[in-house]
């Protein structure tokens, strides 16, 4: 990892000076965030806190009131479509798989519009893809109304993974799961960050992601950003940290996290 | 992807060795699959390859890992793998790499049986639950006769101002519209008979007995009646009514009946209003084409027109309300799951409800001619 970052001198994705009004609301007041790549990184906050709008920010999705994001160098908004389609994988809170294409048909839409490969070739690097995603070949032929759960939300991420992004945008990923099939996804994550060498963007408050997949967390409170890995945030004195980092659900997945970094 | 080029420049792949010994050198991605793929059948032409040298690979993405994958599994060595390639090609080579599962192909002759078996169902459902709906109508009409107050006057008079009151522009636009229609092709055809005073007759009269209604119940249908089945089956789809149905109330008397009975309000009062407007659609087209001026043209329509041509139009407007909101709503409570279903079961009601609208206007025509009305 730290070799990997030491190569890569400037951030894959950086924002600054974002600033998200909702009427008088300042949803984001002049954030600045910086993303390594290779990395994973945690986006937390509370309800209603802008994590989502700052995905959209992030991904180009939602033109910020003032405020640029550069990915890979270049601002977000001048990126053609095809190069940010191999820049940026997203997965969407509710997966978002296109309901009249089976799962299949979804993770190859990006590959049939982008690629001159046959459909053979296509098929077998949907496979993989859906393979490298935690589901089961067999499972290609379904439609996503067919899914449970957890099996849309790999569906998507198979998706957005079709291209080989080099970052990869999860909106709520482990949300509405039962705590088994999450931290299956956890594991997933941290897999697919290690083999593909994938930069992660992770929006969640599911505390353990937070804890024992994300490099450094980026909290987001009254608009404002704080970064800095679970350690260093763990001191920080804001009282909302303070109190997400200490508070009663914290302890477990602190725990989990111990015994996570003492596996790796 | 580590250290792939960051150049948005098309990325190159060159291959080349002798003997069994091949070289890779560039990127091997999706964007060089296809190439790395013709070149191997090249050299297999020749030569089998046994060893391939990959040390010079400056990007490796997973289609990419996946050829060397396979090639791998057909005994082909790989030589001077870089440590962050050899990830990579772990990861892929220990999935499973089965094909994609594929629908099994059902013949076109099983496809037909099916299709009509499904169509013979579906009609059989329709006609159930069509009958269910008025059957419950009626019953839930006759209760509010006997107890008033269970009624909901304020969801029925929101559901007037919804299908009635905000329909007005786009049904008297339409009902002016259709009368200059048919007053120039009447006047066309009457004109070589000497008979083009008589276009006013045949616009007032087709209007009153028949477009006024027919053109308001086809604008309600597609407006109306896909309203009730994209709202109720948005509330289907979101489980609310589950919700419903947990607390003990019936979506039945909370959803459907306001909206059946709104409708059967609003419809004829529509129809009625969209005679007024084509009989004023007809004035402007005497007054323009026929030089009629107002005050004759509607002496004219009185000496026409009878109040039983009225009472023809207007009778069929509650009938067709009826057969509007029961389709729109009934397809409503089939939505099953997804958001999906809501747009195909919209689609359906409103294909249903102006096939029925036309099929019943028909038989009232042959009803009315028999009774001499």
């Amino acid at each position: 990892m730290s070799a990997a970052r030491a190569k890569h001198a400037e951030p894959i994705l950086s924002a600054r000076g974002i600033v998200n009004r909702f009427g008088k609301q300042r949803v984001h007041d002049k954030l600045d965030l910086d993303v390594e790549a290779g990395e994973i990184l945690g986006i937390a906050g509370g309800s209603g806190s802008g994590k989502t709008v700052l995905l959209k920010t992030l991904i180009g999705l939602h033109r910020p009131d003032s405020g640029k994001v550069l990915i890979d160098g270049k601002p977000i908004d001048t990126v053609d479509a095809r190069e940010k389609a191999e820049l940026i994988g997203a997965l969407f809170q509710q997966g978002a798989l296109f309901s009249s294409l089976s799962v299949a048909q979804n993770v190859m839409l990006p590959m049939r519009e982008y690629t001159s490969l046959p459909i053979s070739e296509q098929e077998k690097i949907a496979a993989v893809k859906i393979e490298l995603a935690g589901l089961s070949a067999d499972s290609a032929a379904k439609f996503p109304a067919q899914l449970s759960g957890g099996m849309v939300k790999r569906a998507a991420l198979a998706r957005a993974l079709a291209l080989d992004p080099k970052v990869l945008f999860l909106d709520e990923p482990t949300s509405d799961l039962d705590p088994l099939t999450a931290s299956g996804i956890d594991e997933l994550i941290v897999q697919l960050n290690r083999g593909l060498g994938i930069t992660v963007v992770i929006v969640t408050h599911d505390l353990t992601t937070l804890l024992s997949v994300c490099d450094r967390v980026a909290v987001l409170v009254d608009g404002k950003i704080t970064v800095g890995t679970v350690d260093k945030l763990a001191r920080s004195h804001d009282p909302w940290i303070r109190e997400f980092l200490h508070g009663p659900r914290a302890q477990g997945a602190m725990n989990a996290r111990r015994s996570s970094h003492g596996i790796r | 992807m580590a250290g792939a080029s960051s150049k948005s420049s098309v990325p190159t792949l060159v291959i080349d060795g002798e003997g069994d010994r091949l070289a890779l050198a560039g990127v091997l991605g999706i964007r060089t699959l296809a190439q790395a793929r013709q070149a191997l059948e090249r050299w297999r032409k020749q030569r089998k390859p046994h060893v391939l040298d990959v040390g010079k690979l400056s990007g490796l993405d997973t289609p990419g890992a996946m050829f060397l994958c396979e090639l791998r599994d057909q005994h082909v060595e790989l030589a001077g793998v870089q440590p962050g390639h050899e990830a990579l090609l772990e990861l892929i080579g220990g999935l499973p790499r089965k094909p994609l599962a594929k629908p099994p192909a059902i013949p076109r002759w099983r496809q037909l049986v099916i299709q009509l078996g499904k169509g013979v169902d579906d009609l059989w459902r329709d006609s159930i639950d069509i009958i269910t709906f008025v059957g419950r109508t009626a019953s839930a009409f006759g209760q509010a006769l006997l107890h008033p107050s269970l009624l909901r006057p304020a969801s029925i008079s929101r559901q007037i101002a919804e299908t009635g009151i905000n329909a007005l522009p786009i049904v008297g636009v339409m009902a002016v519209m259709i009368s200059i229609v048919i007053g120039y092709q009447g006047l066309v055809q009457l004109r070589p008979l000497g008979g083009e005073d008589f276009t006013i007759n045949l616009v007032a009269i087709s209007v009153v007995r028949e477009m006024g209604v027919l053109i308001t119940a086809i604008i309600v249908a597609g407006r109306s009646g896909s309203a009730f089945t994209a709202e109720i089956g948005v509330m289907k789809a979101r489980e609310e009514i589950d919700a419903l149905h947990a607390m003990g109330l019936q979506p039945f008397d909370l959803l459907v009946l306001p909206r059946m009975i709104g409708l059967i309000i609003a419809l004829p009062l529509l129809a009625f209003f969209a005679d007024v407007m084509g009989l004023l659609g007809g004035a402007m087209m005497a007054q323009s084409l026929l030089h009629v001026a107002p005050q004759q043209y509607l002496e004219r329509v009185r000496m026409s027109v009878e109040m039983r041509d009225l009472f023809v139009g207007l009778i069929k407007a509650p009938v067709f309300a009826l057969f509007i909101a029961t389709v729109g709503c009934m397809h409503g409570l089939r939505v099953r799951g997804s958001a999906e279903s809501v747009g195909r079961e919209t689609t359906r009601a409103v294909v249903k409800a102006i096939f029925l609208v036309i099929v019943f206007d028909a038989l009232f025509s042959v009803f009315f001619d028999k009774v001499g009305l």
